[in-house]
């Protein structure tokens, strides 16, 4: 058995997942209560509103119960001397290394939803592809930005 | 060396007029139409003078871009300046100038000009430092490549000293000299235009009005005169479509054939040069170091006749992106002959001809993700379209096969540091690959795939200003492990080969 990366991201994650999925939900709902009037105005089939429920409570399931709760238990990461280990994803288990010879820059970033919970994003780019931790804790991201930004300084770059 | 600001040759100034032209033809036209009837005598003066105005305009503006346009190599730099109204300088590092392109339009065949394109290492990033020199004369593009030749060497051999003296280091430079690796022969290219993407359509096309024309002779028979006259027509509009196809597909031919012609590949020192082009020419410079990997192409009608594509995975490369997206190094060639011409090219490259396949389990998979969505398309067709409708699920055995060949061909294999990766989609593509390139590996498994113990796997390249993916799907779950602990492990002590 392989095994899988040790660091995992922060806990408020979660939360943070939780309260996009409440977002999405309510948009979904601001539609559905705009369908119901032309329901109502127009006379048009009112299994289109059911439609609409329907759609918001299976949001509410996946995207504010399910889904930021395994996305979190799935989310690990290990940033060493040599590579950056990452695993993620829900359905798709992607495990990817990067080598820190290739890395070109680091970047945290950080919406002000994000920053209300003290977290930020971390992406890291190499010469074809950038990779983000999400929700990462504010000081931790901080460390790793600078923590591989001088690993990958040392590496010599030969793109 | 070259100190005193120099001019383009005066020719550009045509160039750039014809290319502001070009740009600009549209409206002119629509001016020249709106003009009325030239030939009748009515001419509405003030169009045609709008016209020639603007004509008057564009052809000063190109003769006062080239006087202001000015180059000169100075401290180690190239440096240009130029700008109409707004006045530009680009001084270009030459340590960061990966090389110099040329090419021959036209314009430039009688007067022997070349059109010098400059290629520095950040098209990889946003900066955009590269520059253009319409038409020089050939002897000053090559004196121009000797003194930035030169003046990297003299860097490399004092890489601290900005004070140079020229003679010292003029004396140890010695010509460098190319060799040429590979041609291409006249019946290859024939071949390869022949058997082009556009020979498919051209193909099924034709099939399609042979079939139209056999159903149409019996009904023919039928006395009916109006009837006739319809099928007449259908076969006059479905026979000038064939025409229009065959002509299309002759002119793709042609280009290829112009396009191709003279293609040659040389190596000089740490570059590689590709030539090519009848009207014209092309020449194109490829540090050898910047490679970052090779891909071999089959596609359906060529791979029964044996023949491959090889293209050149290089960082870098914005010259390519004007005119073909795809750097190839041996357009056509029979497979037999690749690994003989690939070692002399890039002799730490392998052509490896067995693979690990994924296992038997997988087949049902790749047959499903190729044709799940043909025979989901077929239900509603057919449903709606009843009796013809039912054809679509032949579309959807079609995709099942291409599946299965799909499957067929997937496969990996490792030697020492070099990773071949194979697949197809319609066109079969092996990407060869050394470990110190990638940029990065994923390894990705799905819920159902962990019970079946299977694993994809995906790396990827850099590639011109982007990227490129290679990949191999539903590998036994211990393969993908394999390629993983390679790529992972002595990946420090291990560097590239740099020289």
């Amino acid at each position: 058995m392989e095994q899988q990366p040790t660091q995992r991201i922060s806990q408020r994650a979660r939360t943070v997942w939780r309260i996009y999925g409440w977002i999405q939900v309510g948009i979904i709902l601001l539609l559905t209560i705009g369908l119901t009037v032309t329901v109502f105005l127009w006379d048009w089939p009112w299994w289109i509103v059911l439609i609409g429920l329907g759609i918001a409570l299976l949001e509410v399931l996946s995207f504010v119960w399910l889904v930021p709760s395994l996305r979190w238990k799935r989310w690990r990461y290990d940033v060493t001397e040599t590579e950056i280990d990452l695993q993620y994803g829900l359905f798709i288990v992607t495990r990817t290394l990067v080598p820190m010879v290739r890395v070109q820059h680091v970047d945290t970033e950080q919406g002000p939803l994000l920053r209300k919970f003290r977290l930020s994003t971390i992406s890291i780019s190499t010469a074809a592809t950038v990779h983000k931790i999400p929700a990462l804790d504010e000081q931790e991201a901080e460390r790793l930005r600078q923590s591989i930004s001088s690993l990958a300084r040392v590496a010599e770059d030969d793109v | 060396m070259m100190f005193e600001p120099k001019r383009l040759h005066p020719i550009s100034a045509i160039i750039n007029f014809v290319k502001t032209l070009k740009d600009a033809a549209l409206p002119l036209i629509i001016v020249l139409v709106l003009n009325g009837n030239i030939f009748s005598g009515e001419v509405d003066w003030i169009p045609l003078l709008i016209w020639i105005g603007v004509l008057l305009l564009v052809l000063g503006a190109g003769i006062i871009r080239w006087l202001r346009f000015t180059y000169r190599m100075e401290e180690g730099e190239l440096r240009i300046e130029y700008g109409l109204i707004f006045r530009k300088k680009r001084y270009i590092p030459i340590d960061r100038i990966q090389s110099l392109d040329f090419s021959e339009g036209i314009f430039h065949r009688p007067l022997n000009l070349v059109k010098v394109s400059v290629e520095t290492a950040g098209s990889t990033g946003n900066e955009k430092a590269e520059a253009e020199l319409t038409a020089i004369r050939k002897e000053e593009a090559d004196s121009l490549e000797e003194a930035i030749f030169q003046e990297k060497k003299r860097r490399n051999i004092r890489p601290d000293d900005d004070t140079w003296d020229t003679e010292e280091a003029q004396t140890e430079i010695e010509e460098p000299k190319r060799e040429k690796v590979y041609a291409m022969s006249m019946k290859e290219i024939v071949m390869m235009a022949i058997t082009s993407g556009g020979a498919g359509v051209v193909i099924s096309g034709v099939a399609v009005f042979f079939s139209q024309f056999m159903d149409l002779l019996p009904v023919g028979t039928i006395y009916n005169e109006i009837l006739d006259w319809i099928q007449i027509s259908v076969l006059v509009i479905a026979f000038t479509a064939l025409v229009i196809l065959l002509v299309a597909y002759g002119i793709s031919i042609v280009m290829t054939i112009l396009r191709y012609a003279n293609f040659s590949v040389f190596i000089d020192e740490d570059d590689l040069i590709i030539t090519r082009g009848w009207l014209e020419k092309k020449q194109m410079t490829i540090p050898l170091n910047r490679i970052q990997g090779v891909r071999m192409e089959e596609n359906l009608i060529r791979q029964p006749l044996g023949y491959a594509s090889i293209t050149l995975i290089s960082a870098g490369g914005s010259v390519l992106k004007n005119d073909e997206h795809q750097l190839r190094l041996l357009p056509m060639i029979k497979k037999a002959e690749v690994g003989k011409i690939l070692t002399k090219v890039l002799p730490d490259y392998d052509v490896v001809d067995d693979f690990h396949r994924p296992p038997r389990r997988s087949l049902f998979r790749y047959i499903l993700r190729h044709s799940w969505f043909g025979f989901l398309a077929a239900i509603p067709i057919s449903i709606f379209f009843f009796p013809y409708g039912l054809l679509s699920v032949v579309a959807g055995c079609f995709l099942a096969v291409l599946g299965w060949l799909a499957y067929h061909d997937a496969g990996w294999n490792i030697l020492e540091d070099q990773l071949t990766l194979r697949s197809r989609g319609i066109i079969k593509q092996t990407y060869f690959m050394k470990k110190y390139r990638i940029q990065a590996f994923y390894k990705k498994q799905t819920y159902f795939q962990k019970r079946k113990h299977l694993s994809s796997m995906e790396v990827m390249l850099t590639s011109g200003g982007g990227r490129s993916l290679a990949s191999c799907y539903y590998l036994e779950k211990s393969d993908t492990e394999e390629m993983m602990e390679w790529y992972r492990v002595k990946r420090v002590s291990e560097k590239p080969p740099e020289e």
